[in-house]
């Protein structure tokens, strides 16, 4: 577990610009980004489509949240567990041999592959280590 | 209320406020989608008016007048296993695919059908949103594709491209 709250601020300032980031890139297109949802092929076309909506604000509340330290482990938390989805959900793709945009970062998504596991990974990472970090809740 | 309780609610607020923004942010769109579009797909029509979707049978008629040039935009190997007679591969799985320069001296009001494997598959779109771009107005997505093709028992070509 990290203890270092120096440390424990930069990863709730990068995490939290990460996040950020990334919901307002999608934000700016929701239909790109549904489109990006839907070539995975797990979901059909209007859950696609409301997912595309809601999920970039998601990230932009969680993220402002956490690098803005209002309620860091909720924050944390929904972070996390974002991670851990698409973890998950780049590991079936692979598995199904698909070759598609990961749709992580707007124009500058890669395709979905062991690189982003890896990138979100590390965030995955930080994430944890702010759900768990001792000291006030 | 415990502490693993009070966090959780919180990430449930957080949740809850961003439909509300969410709904809030994109309400022009969410209309568009109660009033039925993007049920097909996500293409807005006034970003690409050249884009159209067509059943089986138009795609037929189209490939018997001989006039219109068809994409295959599954990748390589599926296309050399059987394709719509005179399509020609460009497989569109890629999203940084380069359109080969001899199509580019084709003229942009030609009519175009592109097509994937059928079903779920997407790549037919990617690649007919990027002939788009490069301009060509009369672009048509087999949303069948080559699986409703297949079992129409409709001519089959096999091998490489013949250009």
């Amino acid at each position: 577990m990290i203890k270092n709250k120096t440390l424990l601020v930069v990863f709730r300032l990068v995490l939290g610009g990460l996040f950020i980031y990334a919901g307002v890139v999608k934000v700016l297109d929701p239909l790109d980004f549904a489109q990006n949802i839907r070539n995975y092929r797990l979901v059909g076309q209007s859950l696609s489509f409301i997912a595309a909506i809601v999920l970039p604000w998601l990230e932009i509340l969680a993220g402002v949240a956490l690098a803005a330290g209002i309620w860091k482990r909720a924050s944390a938390l929904i972070i996390s567990g974002l991670l851990v989805f698409f973890i998950l959900l780049t590991l079936v793709t692979i598995a199904r041999g698909l070759d598609v945009d990961c749709g992580c970062f707007g124009a500058l998504s890669r395709k979905s592959g062991f690189g982003v596991i890896l990138e979100d990974l590390g965030m995955l990472f930080m994430g944890l280590s702010l759900l768990f970090a001792p000291g006030k809740r | 209320m415990s502490e693993t309780g009070k966090i959780v609610r919180q990430a449930l607020i957080i949740g809850a406020f961003s439909v509300l923004l969410a709904a809030a942010a994109h309400f022009p769109l969410l209309k568009r989608f109660a009033m039925g579009e993007f049920r097909e797909t996500f293409l807005s029509q006034a970003e690409y008016p050249g884009i159209r979707l067509i059943t089986l049978q138009e795609t037929e008629d189209l490939w018997a007048a001989g006039e219109t040039a068809f994409f295959d935009a599954r990748p390589e190997r599926p296309f050399r296993e059987g394709h719509v007679p005179r399509a020609r591969n460009l497989p569109a799985t890629d999203s940084k695919l380069k359109i080969p320069p001899d199509l580019l001296e084709l003229p942009r009001e030609r009519t175009i059908v592109v097509y994937c494997e059928g079903g779920d598959c997407q790549s037919s779109l990617a690649l007919a949103k990027r002939l788009h771009d490069e301009g060509f107005k009369d672009i048509r997505v087999m949303t069948g594709g080559w699986e409703e093709w297949e079992k129409a028992g409709l001519p089959e070509e096999k091998g490489d491209d013949q250009e």
